[in-house]
Order: C-alpha cells, then structure tokens, then sequence
C-alpha cells in the first residue's frame, strides 16, 4: 500500500516540483520578463468573447484596444480636458458659417500594424461601410446619426458634413474622456470581405497603435500586448516613447485573489479593489500605494457623478416639497462613510466636482448654492460639509495628519452638501399634507400608506450597491417606507429606461460632463426624450425625466454655440440651477475610483501630486500612462 | 418483450422530458425582468458615458430587434426557436456578443468544464466509496472512525468557504500554485499540456475535497447497514474471508445508489460549477451562463440550459438502461 501511495504521489509532486518556477521566476505566466510588462487588472474582468475585435460591431474597448490598439482622429488631455490631435493633423478647418461641413487633414507617415500606410481612404471606407450596412452593424449608429456626407480631397484629406451644426466635431468623432465612438478600420483588411464585414470578427485585429495583440486567451481572461517595433510610425506614436515592451491585462479574478495577488507583486495597477482590501494589501506590501496620499486615498476626478434620479413625473415626486425631503433626509455623511469609509467627495450640483469641472461650474454657482432659499425661507446649503466630516472621521481615530485641512478640505470632500435636517424635511412634507402615521412612515396626502423603492446595482457596482442601502436606511430613519432593491446590470436598464417601472434610481449616466462641454450628457434633455409616466416604451435618453421647458430651451439654444464660450458655459449652470432648484435629481458625490498601483517594477503612475492624466487603465488616456511611466530595474 | 418494453417506455420517458424542457427554456428568460436589447444598449451608453444621441439609441433598438430575432409574437418566436433547435440543434447568435454563435461560444467552454468536473466528479467518487466502504464495514473499529471523521470534516464546509482556504494556503501562504491560472495558447505541447494541467490542480484539488466528504458518508452508512444483511452474516460463518466479504458482498450491494449518484452528478456537470471558476479563474459553462443570465442572452441561455437538460435526462436514460445489468431484480421483474 504505501509503496502505492509512493507511485501515485510521485508524479504530483514531479510535476509540482517542475511547474513551481513558472509561479515564482521573473518571467510572467505568459512567457514575457516580468521587468519588460506592465500588468493591469482588465476592467472589465473576464470577456466573455474575446475574439469580438470589429469595432464596428461589439466595440472591443478594454483590455487593451482603446488604450493601446485603436487610435483616434482627436484625443484628450484628461488632466486639462482639452482636445488635441492624434491621427489629424491639427484641428478641423471650418467650412461654413452654420458650422456642418468640415476639412480634415491627416498626419503623413502613419501605419497599421501590419505595415500598411494609413490614409484618407481607410476613414472613407470606414465611413462608406458604417452606412451601407447601417442595419446590420450594431457599433455605427453614433457615427450614421451624426455625419450626412463625406469625400475624400487626397490622401491626406476629406471632408466631412453633418446632420447638425457641430460644435462638439472633435469631440463625437474623436475622444470625450474615455474613447471615441468613430473608430477607423483598416481598408485592407475589410473591403476584400464584402457583405461579410458584418459578420467579421476581427481577430487579431489590424491596429494603429504602438502596441499590437501579440497574443490573447480564447477564454477571455488574459489579452497580451506587445510594442511594434516601428512605434514611432503608429497612431500615437509622436506622444514619445512607450515605456514597457508588453502590456497584459488580465483578470485575476475575485477581489480576495486580486488582493494576493497584488501583494505578490504578480501585477501593477488594480481597478475598482475595496478601500479594505487595498488597506489590508497595503499593510503587507509597501509598494502598494493609492491615488492620494491622504484622505480621501482614492480617485474623484471621473466624468460622471453619483445620483438618485428621480421619476418626477409620477405622484407624490412631482411635488418638489417631496424631492427636497428626500434631499434634506439623506444622512450623506453617514452614507460616505459607511459605505466608503469616508472616501468620497460630495457635490450638490448635477455633475461631477473635478479639478476641470470645479472651477468651471461649481466655484461659479458657490453663492448660488449659499443663497438658495427654499420657498418658506429655508436655506438647504451646508458649506461646512467638508469640515464636519473631518471632524467627524478624526473623532472615529482617522489619524489627523492623514485628514485634509483649510482649503484642502474643499479639493479632497467638495465645496459642501445638503444640510441633514429631517425636521425640515417633515416641515415640507406636512406643507402638502403628507404626514406621519400611527405606524411611523409618512402617508400620501390622502392618508393612504406611501411605500417607494430605491433601484440600486446588485454585486456588479458594490460601491453604488452600499450606498444605495445606506441612503435607503436614512430614508427609513427619517420616517420614509422605502425598500432598496438590487437589480443585476440587464434590469437596470430596463428601469432606468422604462417609466412605468421607474420611482427611483441610483445612477449616474445623465451627469457625465468632463469639461466645459455639458452636451455631452444634458443634450439629452429634449421633448422627444419624455414618454408618458407610466409607458412601458423604453426611453432613449434622459434618463434623469426632465420635463423643464426652461431647460429644454437652453439646451436647444446651446446647439449653436462653441462648446467653450461663455455663453455656452452659463447655460450650463442655468441647467443646474434650475435642476437644483426644484431638486429635479439629487446628485450625492463625484464617482469615487479606488486604483492601487504596485511601484515594485513601475513607477511614476498618476497620483494626485503627479496628475498628469487620469489614472484609469481603461480610458484612451492610458496612453499618457505607458508613455511616462518608468521600470524600476527591479528583474 | 419485457425488456423491449421497458426500454421504449423509458425512451418516450425521455422524449418528454426533453420537449417539457425545452418548452420551458424557451419560456423561462422572457419571464425575467431584463430586456437584451436594453441590457446591450446599456453597456454601450455606459461605455459612452451616456453620449450616444436619442436618435442613434432609437435606431440601434430598431436594428436589434430585428437581429435578435425579437420581432413577432411569442407564438412565432416559439415555432421558430423548435425549428432551430431540434432540427439543426442552432441557438443563433449571442444577443451580447452579436455575431458570435452561441454553439461557439459553448463549445469553447465545455471541454475546459467536462475536463475539470468530469475528472474530478470521478476521482471524488472513487475515492469517497473506498473510504466509505473500509469506514463501514469496519465500523466497529476506531481506525474507522477516523475516517468517517474526514468525512464529517470536510461536508459541512461551505464550498466557497473550503476553495478561498485551499487557496490560501496553497497559493499563498505556500505559493505552490498560481492565485489565478493562466491557460496557454496556441498548438498544444508537453510543456503547454502541463501548464494546463497545473493550473487546473488548485481547483481540481478543491472540487475533489468537496465532493470527497458526502461520498464518505454516504457510502459508509451504506456499507454499514449491507454488513448487517443475513447473507453477509451467512458468508462469514461459511469462511469468506474479509477482503471477500467486503469487495464482494458489501461493495457491489451497497454501489448501486452510489452509482445513480454518480450517473446525476456528470449529468449536472453541464451546468459547470460557477464557484469554482470565478474563484480559480477557470473558463467554464457555468461563466457564460451567468453573463447570459446577467445580461439578458435568451439565446445563450437556450443553449446553454438546453444542453444541460439533454445531459441530466440522457444520464437519467443511462442509468435505467443500465439498471438491468447491474440489478438482476429489474432484469428478471
């Protein structure tokens, strides 16, 4: 028997023995020195089909292609939020005066990644092809939506004319924040498909980048990037040197195994681990370091904001005096730091408080929100906000030197928030007759019970998903019968779009605004974005239900102006005056992104102090990352 | 004709089961509160921050449903999908990977499932009945108590539980093994063959261990009440000797549940063991099951729940064909 047991053992142990070093050694498990490859959880973990690479179809846009692989006629400084040209050559040349037919001119001397030169015919046949099967291709409808015609000059140039005036050209067919939804395909590759163009999978696809798909995993876990060897001919080429020679994104899986994993230095940047987790990684490796030095520890600089939409056009939240008490009983200092250990940044107008946006609308709507007085001559604003939370976190034992101070307290918790006061918001309520009952909730005003629920993500977003049960648990303390209930990613859309199965949402897709340019959520405030409040028709777009024929005509008058004028500008803050006025959503806080780095074989990432670009691994800006960064020499 | 019976009885069994299944996969995902085509625009206005215009939205909706095959009433969509189906076994594209076929998209994941289950299923079973049966019959002794102790250990650990300690322990705090595996690609060698064998250790172990504890138990409490029975008793007293006894007249007596155990575990092997691939990173059913639920891929899921169906009835097919053989009782009913 124990001879036996010897014979079965034997080969376990052999093969343990010979494979251990793949674990252990300074090459990564995909046969790449570990020096030489910047590793980053992909963000959106495991794809499902990897082999899914035709941008005109299902958009391939992590795990490397819009970071790395595609390239955009114009791209964006996330640190400035100004656009500035990749593959154009400069910016589009105006060709009349109602602003809808453009020239572009290329940069000479760039190639795919398979050596063939890039031109104007590759943006024509992207172009011909995106309208020809318009029906067919499912990644196109940005594109056929917003151009009406288009030739091409010469190799270098075509011309463009869209539907509208355009005033945000560089920015639909190039990059707002995170990518582009014009991507330009390699003419040689597709037009010999024909009608099978819509079926191509692409893969692995011809890319403009400096890096091409050496390898990826057919099961979706890992995609393996290496820099062509004629980057300086590439898409982005002329942005300098990128500094690793391969990039793998990977997923490694849950967050417990991410955290080992991170500690093991098996990788370099992590994407959305908890605030503990990443606590608990930190204490065992000194290289893991967050965003911020100090509190709050993690990223707030993302497009969008954190919100409780509301269906203001269904009884009783059609009444502000509803949407106000709803606004005044959320204990958001409770929320933030039970649901993120008070790591989060609060803003009270409807989008987020940036280094861009900040200045920009928030510093200029200041005494707005100091001053706004509600219509029995309350004032909601609490400007102090920011200090009480410190105060409170330093109470809880936050180590004080970690806590912000002075005028570091507007940057790192926001310029202020919605005083907690339910004795107000009860005020308002019995104002429209609503009132406690006998069984401790408030009743619809004609004394029949007021029950409401909150729709929040499931485990897909357990940020949101936290919050969301700790606002529905201020709401219950104040006296609202409220139910959070979690949804997988599928139903919640289906609400955020449908009326009839829409009371309240948290969400956060109608306050994306990264620069001056608000349009790029607010456009969708039009009359043709509002179904009737219990239709099962699904909305496409406006998903905030404004009916504010004020805002609607702004939003139509800003049509034809530059996205950077004044005037433009100031009717952006109209829009968000008018939306906080009457409390049409309640906005709750910047987005808040934890992104660990691990300095063991990478340095110079994007910190607050060294904000160079935004830190995500996943927005087109990354490219500002593998540009900068820097090996520690560490094999 | 007794057999002859039997067998098509069975088989229109079978048939029925497959039909009643099928109806209901089809029925099932519309009953849910997710509609694919907003589930697809969703991600794609998430991934645009919300910048995709009404009208671009409105039109993208419209071409969906016509791809998806959404269009029609239930009725025709139902006829459409049995033609499909049971006439060229097609489930159409996925809905969230348009235009990936959704027998692809399967057939990528299901030798990496079957591989992992299917070996491990068996080795936990084998094991577990050996353990099992030497508890029961010798339990009387102490050394058998120990054994079934193994198995008191191990059952009532929540799988979830059991695979984040082995992983602890065995990839972390001794790194023997990867903390998430990372398969290799390309045309298959030794050296690649192994990697994939490596990686596929850590769940393998875990799976066996959790599955390992219920065999145990089960078939000692098995082999304990067969050693009571008379004609065991009768064997002792007419000189058998234990080895005998024990392989001879417990074993084969006590195998029988244990075999349609069996037989129902590989069946479920087709429903994959989520678990076990998001904790361990493992390309499996159960991954894409859970995006198609996730997200609202009808079509996924039919495949997917569908090919799980004519797996747990054909193994149920299997096994009352095989009772015959292994039961005289049936064979001379």
């Amino acid at each position: 028997m124990a001879r036996l047991g010897r014979y079965l053992l034997a080969p376990v142990l052999g093969a343990l023995m010979t494979t251990t070093g793949f674990a252990q050694g300074a090459m990564t498990d995909v046969g790449t020195p570990r020096s030489e490859t910047l590793i980053v959880q992909a963000f959106d973990g495991r794809s499902a089909n990897p082999s899914a690479q035709n941008p005109l179809n299902s958009y391939a846009i992590w795990r490397g292609f819009r970071e790395l692989g595609w390239s955009f006629l114009w791209e964006m400084d996330t640190a400035t939020g100004e656009s500035y040209p990749e593959l154009a050559d400069g910016f589009p040349e105006v060709l009349n005066d109602e602003r809808t037919q453009f020239r572009v001119k290329l940069r000479e001397g760039v190639y795919w990644s398979d050596g063939v030169e890039f031109t104007a015919d590759d943006v024509i046949y992207t172009l011909e092809t995106a309208f020809k099967y318009r029906e067919q291709l499912t990644n196109v409808a940005t594109v056929t939506n917003y151009v009406k015609s288009w030739n091409k000059v010469d190799d270098y140039t075509f011309e463009i004319e869209t539907v509208r005036p355009a005033y945000d050209f560089t920015t639909v067919l190039g990059v707002y924040t995170w990518g582009s939804q014009f991507n330009i395909v390699p003419k040689h590759i597709f037009e010999p498909l024909g009608d099978e163009v819509v079926t191509f999978q692409n893969a692995p696809a011809v890319t403009l980048g400096p890096y091409k798909i050496r390898e990826f995993d057919p099961n979706g876990f890992w995609q393996l990037w290496e820099l062509r060897e004629d980057w300086e001919r590439s898409g982005w080429g002329n942005l300098g040197e990128p500094k690793p020679r391969y990039i793998l994104y990977k997923d490694f899986g849950t967050e417990e195994t991410r955290a080992l994993a991170f500690v093991q230095n098996q990788y370099d940047v992590d994407t959305f681990m908890s605030p503990d987790s990443i606590d608990a990684a930190k204490a065992r490796n000194p290289n893991i370091e967050t965003f911020s030095p100090t509190f709050p520890y993690h990223d707030m600089n993302d497009a969008c904001s954190y919100g409780i939409y509301i269906n203001g056009q269904k009884a009783p939240f059609d009444m502000p005096e509803v949407r106000w008490a709803l606004a005044l009983t959320v204990n958001l200092q409770q929320v933030g730091i039970s649901a993120m250990s008070g790591q989060f940044k609060a803003g009270a107008l409807p989008l987020a408080d940036t280094p861009i946006t900040g200045p920009l609308y928030y510093d200029e709507l200041r005494s707005f929100l100091e001053e706004l007085t509600l219509a029995d001559g309350y004032k909601p604003f609490n400007p102090n906000f920011g200090a009480e939370l410190a105060e409170t976190l330093a109470a809880q034992g936050v180590d004080a030197s970690q806590l912000p101070s002075g005028d570091a307290i507007r940057d790192g918790f926001g310029m202020g928030w919605w005083k907690h006061d339910p004795e107000q918001a009860a005020s308002l309520l019995e104002s429209v007759g609503m009132v406690k009952g006998a069984d401790g909730y408030f009743a619809l005003p004609d004394g029949s019970p007021w029950t409401f629920e909150l729709v929040i993500p499931g485990d897909w977003n357990k940020v949101m998903q936290r919050i969301g049960f700790s606002i529905a648990d201020s709401w219950r303390q104040a006296g609202f019968n409220v139910s959070a209930r979690q949804v997988d990613n599928g139903e919640f859309t289906t609400v955020q779009n449908t009326n009839s199965r829409n009371e309240l949402q948290l969400n956060w897709s109608n306050s994306c605004t990264y620069n001056s340019n608000w349009q790029n959520s607010w456009r969708q405030f039009t009359p043709n974005n509002v179904q009737p409040a219990d239709s099962t028709d699904q909305l496409s777009g406006n998903y905030m239900r404004i009916t504010d024929e004020r805002i609607f005509d702004l939003v139509a008058e800003s049509a034809s102006l530059e996205t950077n004028a004044p005037e433009f500008i100031e009717n952006g803050r109209q829009i968000a005056r008018y939306l906080v006025e009457d409390m049409q959503m309640i906005n709750l806080m910047n987005i808040p992104t934890t992104i660990p780095t691990n300095s063991t074989y990478w340095t110079n990432f994007p910190k607050q102090d060294n904000f160079y670009a935004t830190p995500y691994t996943w927005w087109s800006s990354f490219k500002q990352t593998v540009v900068r960064i820097e090996p520690t020499g560490q094999q | 004709m007794g057999v002859m019976r039997y067998v098509a009885k069975r088989l229109g069994l079978y048939l029925a089961v497959l039909f009643i299944g099928l109806t209901i996969t089809f029925l099932l995902p519309r009953l849910m509160p997710i509609n694919p085509v907003d589930g697809y625009i969703g991600q794609i206005q998430s991934r645009a921050n919300g910048s995709i215009s009404a009208e671009a939205i409105a039109e993208l909706r419209v071409n969906l449903e016509q791809l998806y095959g959404l269009e029609g009433d239930l009725f025709t969509q139902y006829l459409a999908y049995l033609k499909r189906v049971v006439l060229n076994f097609d489930f159409g594209p996925s809905f969230t990977y348009y235009p990936q076929p959704v027998s692809a998209m399967i057939l990528n994941a299901l030798p990496w499932t079957l591989g992992l289950l299917l070996m491990s299923t068996f080795i936990a079973w084998v094991m577990g009945n050996m353990v099992g049966l030497v508890a029961g019959y010798f339990h009387r002794k102490k050394a058998a108590s120990v054994l079934e102790f193994v198995g008191i250990l191990l059952y009532p650990i929540p799988y979830y539980i059991l695979a984040v300690t082995v992983l602890l322990l065995l990839a972390y705090v001794f790194p023997i093994f990867p903390l998430s595996a990372t398969f290799p690609v390309g045309q298959m060698t030794p050296e690649k063959f192994g990697m994939i064998i490596y990686n596929s250790l850590l769940p393998g172990i875990t799976l066996v261990l959790a599955g390992f504890g219920w065999n145990i138990l089960s078939m000692k409490a098995l082999a304990v009440a067969t050693t009571e029975e008379p004609y065991v008793t009768y064997a002792r007293l007419k000189g058998a000797s234990n080895w005998m006894r024990m392989t001879r007249y417990v074993f084969r007596n006590a195998l029988l549940p244990q075999v349609t155990a069996l037989a129902l575990s590989l069946g479920m092997v087709f429903n994959g063991a989520l678990l076990t691939e998001m904790i361990f990173s493992y390309p499996g059913i159960g991954l894409v099951m859970r995006t198609a639920a996730t997200g609202g891929d009808y079509n996924v899921l039919y495949g997917a729940i569908t090919l799980s169906i004519i797996a747990v009835a054909t193994a149920g097919l299997v096994i009352d064909l095989i009772y015959p053989l292994l039961d005289p009782r049936i064979r001379h009913r």
